[in-house]
């Protein structure tokens, strides 16, 4: 059975893929422009067995979705920019914990209050850095509602099967998008479950590595009866400061995101096998860039799309595979050089790497990304 | 797991044996406190794998660990909203709360008042050591007025929260107080808690003895405890200026009720509702 | 002065000027702090260039601490790192036994100055074997086996002779005395820093003290024997259904339960554990229990019987 849904909001799209992933549980705290997440998910969530509160703020929000993970219910929370912000330290608390659980958080402008209502793409770098100490991050940029959809499950996924948290980053002009999507048949969706602790309780080490690198989780009610710290601990959930556990510990958090990441990274490329200048784009700058490129193939420049889904890790082979005829790269982004300057790193010694920033609130249209390909084409 | 006499109350039956002892400083109340939670556990006939400690950060953060449960020590501030989604997840799961007063009062003091307003089934237990004992001997929201701490040098100029007084006006179902020398009044009034189908919010008068005591010339643990039954606490929660707090009448055992319908209840009430199986439609 | 001028001066005056490092180890409540503290004035008020690095974040927990004391040429600075290397102290100041010990690694293996209080502290979270009734684990060498592995070595009991002087607190200055003896400071400046350390009217007895503990080391004399640990293990009462179980290794010393007792048949022993001294007066009111933060006595009214036979 296929369910069309006619001219689905990008933000509906989020609360009905998170109820397709399995979500049962959302807390939130009001914030413009994510807050029809919410509101989605009060309604659809009683229907289908699940919870939704609105806690007192936005770190309650983030704490009370830990918990209710840490109970063994996947789930949620939605918020914006200064929401995220508040949110840091328990995101950190979930990757050293190791709870799964997803946080949409729809851009706005900033820093501070910023613009709500209008678009950016300035958590980029937040997104990756934002809470403190070395952790591992998964980030997920969707371009269109229906990737809203696809991704919002995906997050779920990537959360369950590595036990942390992962981040969708979408932004105003997508999440209040209609757009007329069709949405995959419920059976058919591949669905992920973290791996949960069975067998004896007896000598069960809750932090103790496997073959993926990712421990079974214990159910609390299931009799292992194990400590959850955001202080770092060794193999048997209990802190220490033994510098060999603690870097074993640590290094085991980052490995998996990086020992998998041909499982997590996801992007796409338009016209990347030829081309020469090569539009490295996300979201809804790369929906412009892709008109851009169409443009500027349709004058006779080879010009391509690298646009990465997964923002983090990013997914850096590919874009040198993409890259590989590239004399030039444009990085258009809706805030002052954000993702621009991961781009340098990876291939920034062999080729000149350009920003094309916009800081107005405005989405960037086709014709100033077309207008920057001639220049880099013409160089 | 172990076996459990339902009569006699082994405190080991109930503690991460390999832990002990645990890192409390020497006459350090929280201990105590502990043994107080721990009993009043037992004669209830908590299930241990269905009980789950929550905390915080700070000397009462750490209490949690030593509990053979499911033990959660989140961020600092936040045990009460984490809590909160794991009760709604899990709603049979026994969920406590063990806070401090820089924890639950300061940081978390958002936190404190919702959870109370909810009214979810959660036991609140804030210990009250008056200080930051952790970080070294800092200032509190309950610490009591002229006291010395590493930040108020000259002495305290603020005054102190009543944290009970707050707790039942934003609503907490049943809120009560007790001090730890009475530990087998603290076990009761943790088994009224614990059993109360809502929020309740307790709070135990802790010593802090190796810091606070020392710098504020409290004496020696014992005499510390000892100070709980006769002078506790002398310049705490003033009500006015001509009203000053009476330390020797500090009223405890349970000191407001505030019976309001469960929060979880109601809202799997009205989900039920929504989905057509909803039982009160009378 | 910029980085560049004194790192110049600092290889030029290198060479005649060698910086001296002195690590001050202990537990919390010792007093190592008042030791370093004395030395890095002492040093600034000779000219010197001083480096104290100090770790006391666990003290009230039973927990380490130490201080890094690094000190040289009159000009420039050539003490970069405020921490010594391993291998590189010039003297080792322990306050307590096993402190000392652990330490010892970071000693100069050739020309190291080892001085160390025999006082035991055991602390309460380091204990490795935490059977009931274990006694607790702690460094079994003994002082005559340290003090001949090093270059030059030197254990004694300075809390019994800081009692014996009359003032138990005083334990801190005779160390600083034993120390004093292996720096090349004048005496006069030693005892005018040391005055503006100590508090007000103790200063005749901590300069007393100091003396004692810089006369200890200049006059050779055999290691003082460390006070042998009396194990006090749960009592059964003949005729009487009491008995109280005390877990020795969680007592913290708190002394609550001692002071509590309404029948005071409670008290410390040599090592500072509770003990039923008198048997007879106990009526298991459980009250000692009760209040015991560490839950180290569990009042049994049944028939005795050990949970852990050995």
């Amino acid at each position: 059975m296929t369910v069309i849904l006619q001219n689905l909001h990008g933000n509906h799209a989020c609360a009905m893929g998170a109820i397709a992933a399995g979500c049962r549980f959302f807390a939130g705290y009001p914030i413009t422009p994510s807050s029809e997440i919410a509101e989605r998910m009060s309604r659809e969530l009683p229907l289908v067995g699940g919870t939704f509160v609105q806690m007192e703020d936005e770190i309650a929000s983030i704490a009370a979705v830990l918990g209710a993970s840490a109970g063994g219910i996947k789930s949620m929370t939605a918020t914006s920019g200064p929401g995220f912000s508040l949110k840091q330290e328990n995101i950190g608390l979930a990757a050293a914990a190791e709870i799964p659980c997803v946080i949409a958080n729809v851009m706005r402008g900033g820093p501070s209050t910023g613009t709500p209502t209008r678009p950016a793409q300035g958590d980029i770098m937040q997104a990756r850095w934002g809470s403190h100490g070395d952790r591992p991050v998964i980030a997920l940029a969707p371009a269109s509602v229906k990737e809203v959809y696809d991704q919002t499950i995906r997050a779920f996924n990537l959360s369950e099967r590595y036990r942390m948290p992962v981040v969708l980053l979408f932004d105003q002009v997508i999440s209040h998008l209609l757009e007329p999507i069709e949405l995959a048949d419920m059976a058919s969706l591949e669905l992920v479950d973290r791996p949960w602790a069975t067998g004896d309780s007896a000598g069960f080490e809750p932090y103790a590595s496997t073959e993926t690198g990712v421990p079974p989780m214990p159910r609390p009610g299931d009799g292992y009866r194990t400590h959850t710290t955001g202080l770092t601990h060794g193999e048997d959930g209990f802190p220490t400061q033994d510098p060999e556990v603690v870097t074993r510990a640590t290094q085991r958090l980052l490995d998996k995101v990086e020992n998998h990441r041909a499982d997590i990274e996801s992007y796409e490329c338009h016209d990347t096998e030829d081309a020469e200048v090569l539009i490295v784009a996300y979201g809804i700058s790369a929906r412009a860039a892709r008109a851009a490129v169409r443009r500027a193939r349709g004058q006779g420049i080879a010009a391509g799309l690298f646009r990465p889904i997964t923002i983090w890790p990013f997914p850096e082979e590919a874009l040198k595979a993409a890259a590989s005829k590239a004399k030039a790269i444009l990085v258009p982004e809706m805030n002052a050089g954000q993702l621009v300057l991961e781009i340098e790193r990876i291939v920034g010694h062999d080729l000149p790497v350009a920003g094309l920033n916009r800081i107005d609130g405005q989405a960037i249209n086709p014709d100033e990304i077309l207008q920057r390909i001639k220049e880099l084409a013409a160089k | 797991m172990n076996e459990i006499t339902p009569d006699k109350f082994e405190i080991r039956d109930y503690l991460r044996l390999d832990l002990m002892p645990h890192f409390m400083c020497p006459g350090c109340g929280h201990g105590i406190a502990l043994r107080a939670l721990l009993w009043a556990v037992h004669e209830l006939g908590i299930d241990k794998d269905n009980l789950a400690i929550v905390s915080g950060i700070g000397c009462s953060g750490r209490v949690g660990a030593y509990i053979d449960a499911n033990t959660y020590h989140v961020t600092h501030g936040r045990p009460l909203a984490f809590a909160t989604g794991l009760k709604l997840a899990r709603p049979d799961l026994k969920v406590i709360v063990i806070t401090g007063d820089g924890d639950c009062l300061a940081i978390g003091g958002n936190h404190l008042i919702h959870a109370c307003r909810r009214n979810l089934d959660i036991t609140c237990l804030m210990l009250n050591n008056e200080v930051y004992g952790m970080t070294g001997g800092q200032v509190s929201p309950t610490t009591a007025e002229t006291r010395l701490t590493t930040t108020t040098p000259a002495g305290n100029s603020e005054p102190a929260f009543d944290a009970c007084k707050l707790a039942e006006a934003a609503g907490a179902g049943l809120v009560g107080r007790e001090v730890t020398m009475q530990t087998p009044a603290l076990r009761n009034l943790i088994k009224e808690g614990l059993a109360y189908e809502g929020f309740s919010f307790l709070e135990v008068m802790s010593d802090c003895t190796e810091i606070y005591g020392r710098k504020n010339d409290l004496g020696d643990s014992a005499e510390m405890v000892l100070a709980q039954k006769s002078d506790m606490r002398p310049e705490a929660y003033t009500n006015s200026a001509e009203q000053p707090f009476r330390p020797n009448r500090l009223v405890t055992g349970i000191l407001a009720r505030n019976d309001r319908p469960e929060y979880g209840d109601t809202y799997r009430r009205q989900a039920a509702a929504l989905c057509g199986e909803g039982d009160d439609a009378a | 002065m910029s980085i560049e001028t004194i790192a110049a001066e600092a290889d030029a005056v290198t060479a005649d000027a060698l910086t001296r490092n002195v690590l001050i180890v202990g537990v919390g409540g010792q007093g190592v702090i008042m030791i370093s503290k004395v030395l890095a004035l002492l040093c600034q008020t000779q000219g010197l260039q001083v480096k104290q690095s100090e770790v006391h974040g666990m003290a009230k927990r039973g927990g380490v601490v130490f201080s890094h004391v690094r000190f040289g040429a009159k000009a420039g600075d050539p003490v970069w790192s405020p921490t010594i290397p391993m291998g590189e102290a010039d003297v080792l100041i322990a306050m307590e036994w096993a402190e000392g010990v652990r330490w010892l690694p970071f000693l100069r293996a050739d020309t190291g100055v080892f001085i160390a209080d025999t006082q035991q502290v055991i602390p309460p979270f380091a204990c490795r074997n935490r059977d009931f009734f274990a006694e607790p684990a702690y460094a079994t060498e003994t002082p005559s086996e340290i003090v001949g592995q090093v270059s030059d070595g030197f254990a004694l009991d300075a809390g019994r002779m800081a009692e014996e002087l009359g003032n138990a607190r005083a334990a801190n200055t005779i160390l600083l005395g034993t120390l004093s003896a292996s720096l090349d400071f004048p005496l006069d400046d030693w005892l005018s820093v040391l005055n503006q350390f100590v508090p007000k009217g103790t200063e005749e007895i901590n300069r007393r003290a100091f003396l004692l503990g810089r006369d200890w080391v200049e006059t050779p004399r055999e290691n003082p024997a460390m006070p042998a640990p009396t194990p006090a293990l749960p009592i059964a009462r003949p005729g009487i259904d009491v008995r109280l179980e005390i877990t020795r290794s969680w007592c913290k010393s708190c002394d609550i339960c001692v002071k509590l007792c309404p029948e005071r048949c409670l008290d410390l022993d040599d090592q500072q554990i509770v003990r039923l001294k008198d048997p007879d007066a106990c009526t298991g009111c459980r009250i000692c229990e009760w209040l015991c933060p560490d839950f180290a006595i569990a009042v049994h009214h049944e028939t005795p019987e050990r949970p852990h036979s050995a």
